[in-house]
């Protein structure tokens, strides 16, 4: 749902190889924000899928909102996107309306899970979270076993907290920078791919009382300019 | 604030100035229960994600009274000026907006803010809330977010179960005394849009309505059966704060949404 690029979004899709997938959005930690909810419709448009959301605060019948069994709604989709904002809300009202557990299960019976910032951050075992100013440990749903922190290229201080607290005892894990996208199959890390250049992941742990960060290229997904022929 | 304050909360069954035509009596209450001839007011927006329309009616309400405005959005908690226990403790008066009440404590355990505002309460604070905002302060209430009526417990600060919407949403109330029947929640109170119980310490002290033949009924249990009786109402009569001009509190709203309300990330 990157404005203008919508090289990730097409990927998700893709990893789904069916023609108009079902795909549900869940933006709880916007608050379910108007424009962001308008935003999902733009890039996931019924051209392409099946679009639906999922909003826990608004009870209006907006055009795609999912009423009564949200359990058989969100088990039946093909691809699940959580949009950003604050993981602690998220988390917070997911737990309240159950929807932790759904997802664990939709995660198992094969739906893909997919989300940005906040959307990331949700599925590990630990995360670092800075949206409330000061960055802070919070614990995710643990579908993946190990810690997450985003914008790792865009707010420096949240990989100086980062390693900072894989120092502390927060288990390894994984960074990743703004357009840049961690592809897991089951638990294991399957591929990192990015919407633009010279953006990367990062594998974080200890080495011998040492945090160690390893850059992981990551595959840019757009066309490579094309490479002028020498005369 | 003095300790020895009296505890006070407004417990608003619906309306209020976040709903049409609006409750100024109510507001101008809530207002005056401060004594303060220019009470801080913080509005919290929880119940509904923070909403942007419920947050430019807040201000259009109150911007045209003698009020210092805050809004604290758990969403965008970076904008805080000073440390939120701060924020919470130096408020004449608090008032919680209507939405999911479901979702409304649980955002507010994962902040600890329901200990901080039970906090502000003791201290004299004036806590003030309308549906979901008033039920999230008793023992447990009715929410209806999930499409159908579910009982829910609150925080427990205030004893007795409260039930909000009688007359603008019908179908609470049966639902409401089934639930006192069985025990699943415990007596309390059906209050209507436009009236509002005001607890002094534990206590309902008053019934007041900006509307007339706004009320409510004390609802309780006498072995397996619902017992049910009218309040007495009092009619809140003359505006002591300022009335304002709906002109006026619109281009405030306007100007308010352009400024304040910034996207989430």
């Amino acid at each position: 749902m990157e404005a203008g690029n919508p090289l990730l979004d097409a990927y998700v899709l893709g990893l789904v190889g069916k023609e108009r997938p079902r795909v549900c959005f869940i933006p709880t930690a916007s608050g379910d924000a108007d424009h962001y909810i308008v935003r999902f419709y733009r890039a996931f448009s019924a051209a392409s899928c099946e679009p639906s959301h999922v909003s826990l605060f608004r009870r209006d019948r907006g055009a795609g909102q999912v009423e009564g069994d949200l359990e058989a709604h969100l088990l039946s989709q093909d691809l699940i996107y959580v949009g950003g904002g604050s993981v602690i809300s998220l988390l917070g009202a997911w737990r309240a309306h159950g929807i932790d557990e759904i997802l664990r299960r939709a995660w198992m019976s094969g739906v893909i899970l997919c989300g940005l910032s906040a959307g990331s951050l949700c599925w590990f075992a630990e995360a670092v979270t800075a949206f409330h100013g000061r960055p802070q440990r919070v614990d995710g749903l643990g579908l993946l076993p190990w810690s997450n922190c985003v914008h790792y290229d865009g707010e420096p201080e949240r990989r100086v907290e980062y390693r900072r607290f894989v120092g502390d005892g927060m288990r390894g894990g994984y960074a990743a920078d703004d357009c840049a996208a961690l592809h897991f199959a089951g638990q294991e890390l399957k591929a990192v791919v990015s919407s633009r250049r010279d953006r990367r992941a990062y594998r974080v742990e200890v080495h011998e009382d040492e945090v160690v960060e390893t850059p992981l290229e990551a595959r840019y997904l757009g066309l490579d300019e094309p490479v002028l022929a020498a005369a | 604030m003095s300790g020895s304050r009296t505890r006070t909360l407004l417990a608003l069954g619906g309306g209020g100035f976040s709903s049409q035509p609006g409750d100024p009596a109510l507001d101008d209450l809530v207002l005056d229960l401060t004594e303060q001839p220019e009470p801080r007011v913080l509005f919290l927006p929880t119940a509904s994600g923070d909403a942007g329309h419920q947050v430019a009616s807040f201000h259009s309400a109150f911007g045209g009274r003698p009020v210092r405005r805050e809004v604290l959005s758990l969403f965008r908690l970076r904008d805080l000026r000073v440390p939120l226990r701060e924020l919470v403790l130096s408020q004449d008066a608090i008032y919680v907006g209507g939405g999911s009440l479901r979702n409304l404590l649980a955002l507010w355990r994962e902040h600890d803010l329901h200990e901080l505002l039970r906090e502000a309460w003791e201290s004299g604070v004036v806590l003030a809330g309308l549906s979901a905002g008033a039920m999230c302060w008793f023992e447990g209430g009715v929410t209806m977010s999930g499409g159908r009526a579910e009982a829910v417990p609150g925080i427990g600060m205030i004893p007795g179960s409260l039930s909000v919407h009688r007359d603008s949403e019908p179908e609470r109330l049966p639902f409401y005394l089934d639930q006192v029947a069985v025990g699943a929640l415990p007596g309390g109170w059906a209050v209507d849009d436009g009236a509002a119980l005001l607890v002094r310490d534990l206590t309902v002290a008053r019934v007041v309505a900006s509307r007339p033949g706004a009320g409510a009924e004390r609802v309780g249990r006498d072995g397996t059966r619902v017992t049910s009786a009218k309040e007495q109402v009092e009619l809140l009569a003359g505006v002591t704060h300022a009335p304002s001009d709906p002109a006026v509190d619109e281009l405030r709203a306007l100007r308010e949404l352009r400024r304040g309300l910034s996207a989430p990330r």
